[in-house]
């Protein structure tokens, strides 16, 4: 039974962690048709943004405010400076913002070094749940990344803003037809893409090591997410994740990490071969 | 109102579809370009909602060159756009597709009139449906609903009466030549179908390999004959 909860509380952090990142992947392949291969640094920049500012004393909660407005910043800038000159050349930009992905790595190895690092839990009291004891820290990221998904859910889907978005992404020439700067919605997304990856990145790095090759341990269990929850709407990365994220933890803590990674593969091709268009996708 | 000069343009550079055309539409007047497939009416419409960017000559809106300025700043000024095959949002709800008439353009308000859903009772008695689920003539409605709420000056109507059965055709015809009456609305409508025609529009562009071959009163086209069928007649 407290294994069962244990495994539960597990994997329903890593579900949501994930369920950000894949949340502004699809945001982004959405509206831009743009596959972001740069995304897993982003999350990786919001995990040295917390070792940046706790190395210059700033508290590890000014770090996961700052970690979104920074990545946001960056997101801006990436998609003014690389995305916007080939986002209509589909192929080309899996490969610029693949070569993206390499140079922010290789400025990250330069400035932090290339060794892991950690960061200080800021939240060492244990908790007891239904009888297991548990970090107080994981329970909060379990409860902030509930606020931060439902507000990006509650932002498309019931905002007048998220309207334009989804109408963006419907049909973009009817859109900038009716009034719509689709440029600015662009940027927009792209920004908030980023900055949730930034944000999730930020709030993991007091239980990962944080290390350059991190983003790529996000990355790609989050496209799987994607592609097993499918592209059309956002319900698809929560369904995605979900199968993802539970699968790898489940089987993880039964077995070993490898056997996960093999497993969660296995699943994701059955899924894709069974669901072409992903489990939320029509036929 | 709308004073095109001398345009030229098309999809791949150096194949025209237009070739040096040229004609002006007074305020308020509703007036037809009428001319057999491929003759480049819709191009026509696309270049000045521009979605198509004028290779060459001057398009003048209101007093202001529109030519090759990007959509959503043409729809600024004052020009709505119904497209050709409606291009409504079918995942969303008819009030959401009319709200996204109003949200974009920032001078009118964003929230919807009375008469957004009064002009047409289908609207009304649909608001919560999706807007796949309506018929073709209840999404041609909303689509053109959708470019009014916007408060254009000009409207652009591109083939409204396609796969629409004829009843609702003549229906739609007299409401927006009801609606351009009131609001004093300059209306530029691409149609195959006379009827619509006949019950909307007072003056006709016929348009021939990528030129305004003729215009004519639509008296003068009830009246001759011929001229519809040099230029429309297969």
């Amino acid at each position: 039974m407290e294994i069962l909860v244990a495994i539960g509380l597990d994997t329903v952090s890593f579900l949501l962690t994930l369920l950000l990142v894949a949340l502004g992947l699809i945001i982004i392949f959405g509206l831009m048709n743009v596959i972001n291969m740069a995304h897993g640094e982003f999350f990786l920049l919001g995990a040295y943004t917390v070792i940046a500012v706790t190395q210059a004393g700033g508290s590890f909660w000014l770090a996961v405010l700052l970690a979104p407005l920074v990545l946001a910043v960056i997101g801006v800038a990436v998609e003014e400076l690389v995305i916007r000159h080939v986002y209509h050349r589909f192929i080309d930009t899996i490969l610029a913002t693949w070569g993206l992905s390499l140079a922010i790595k290789q400025a990250v190895i330069v400035t932090f070094g290339a060794t892991s690092q950690s960061v200080g839990n800021p939240m060492p009291a244990q908790v007891d749940i239904l009888g297991v004891t548990y970090p107080s820290y994981r329970v909060f990221i379990i409860i902030v990344t509930v606020i931060v998904a439902s507000g990006t859910f509650l932002f498309f889907y019931r905002s007048r803003l998220g309207l334009m978005v989804r109408g963006v992404i419907a049909n973009r020439a009817m859109a900038s037809s009716l009034g719509i700067n689709t440029r600015l919605m662009d940027r927009g997304t792209f920004a908030f893409g980023a900055a949730l990856a930034g944000f999730a990145g930020a709030v993991m790095a007091p239980i990962m090591s944080v290390d350059p090759q991190m983003g790529v341990g996000f990355l790609i269990p989050a496209f799987l997410s994607i592609l097993v929850g499918g592209t059309g709407t956002l319900l698809g990365a929560l369904l995605g994740t979900s199968a993802i994220a539970s699968a790898n933890t489940v089987i993880a803590s039964l077995w070993t990490q490898v056997a996960a990674q093999v497993a969660v593969l296995t699943l994701a091709v059955v899924v894709i071969r069974i669901f072409p268009q992903g489990l939320t996708g029509r036929r | 109102m709308l004073t095109v000069e001398a345009v030229a343009a098309g999809y791949l550079k150096g194949s025209r579809v237009l070739e040096d055309l040229s004609f002006a539409v007074d305020r308020g007047e509703i007036v037809a370009v009428i001319g057999r497939n491929g003759m480049g009416k819709t191009t026509l419409v696309k270049t000045i909602a521009g979605h198509l960017r004028p290779e060459a000559g001057s398009i003048t809106f209101d007093g202001r060159s529109i030519g090759g300025l990007p959509p959503h700043r043409i729809a600024h000024l004052g020009v709505g756009y119904v497209p050709q095959g409606r291009d409504i949002f079918g995942e969303f709800s008819v009030t959401e597709n009319l709200l996204l008439g109003v949200l974009g353009i920032s001078r009118v308000s964003s929230t919807l009139p009375e008469w957004a859903f009064s002009r047409f009772p289908v609207l009304a008695e649909r608001r919560g449906q999706r807007a796949g689920t309506l018929s073709g003539g209840q999404q041609q409605q909303l689509a053109i609903m959708r470019a009014l709420v916007g408060e254009p000056k000009l409207l652009l109507l591109d083939e409204p009466s396609e796969g629409i059965q004829p009843s609702i055709v003549h229906e739609i015809g007299r409401t927006v030549r009801e609606i351009a009456r009131e609001r004093d609305l300059t209306v530029l409508l691409v149609e195959q179908n006379l009827d619509f025609v006949w019950a909307t529009a007072s003056r006709c562009l016929f348009v021939e390999n990528g030129r305004v071959a003729e215009a004519a009163t639509v008296e003068r086209m009830r009246a001759d004959q011929s001229l519809i069928r040099r230029y429309l007649s297969v």
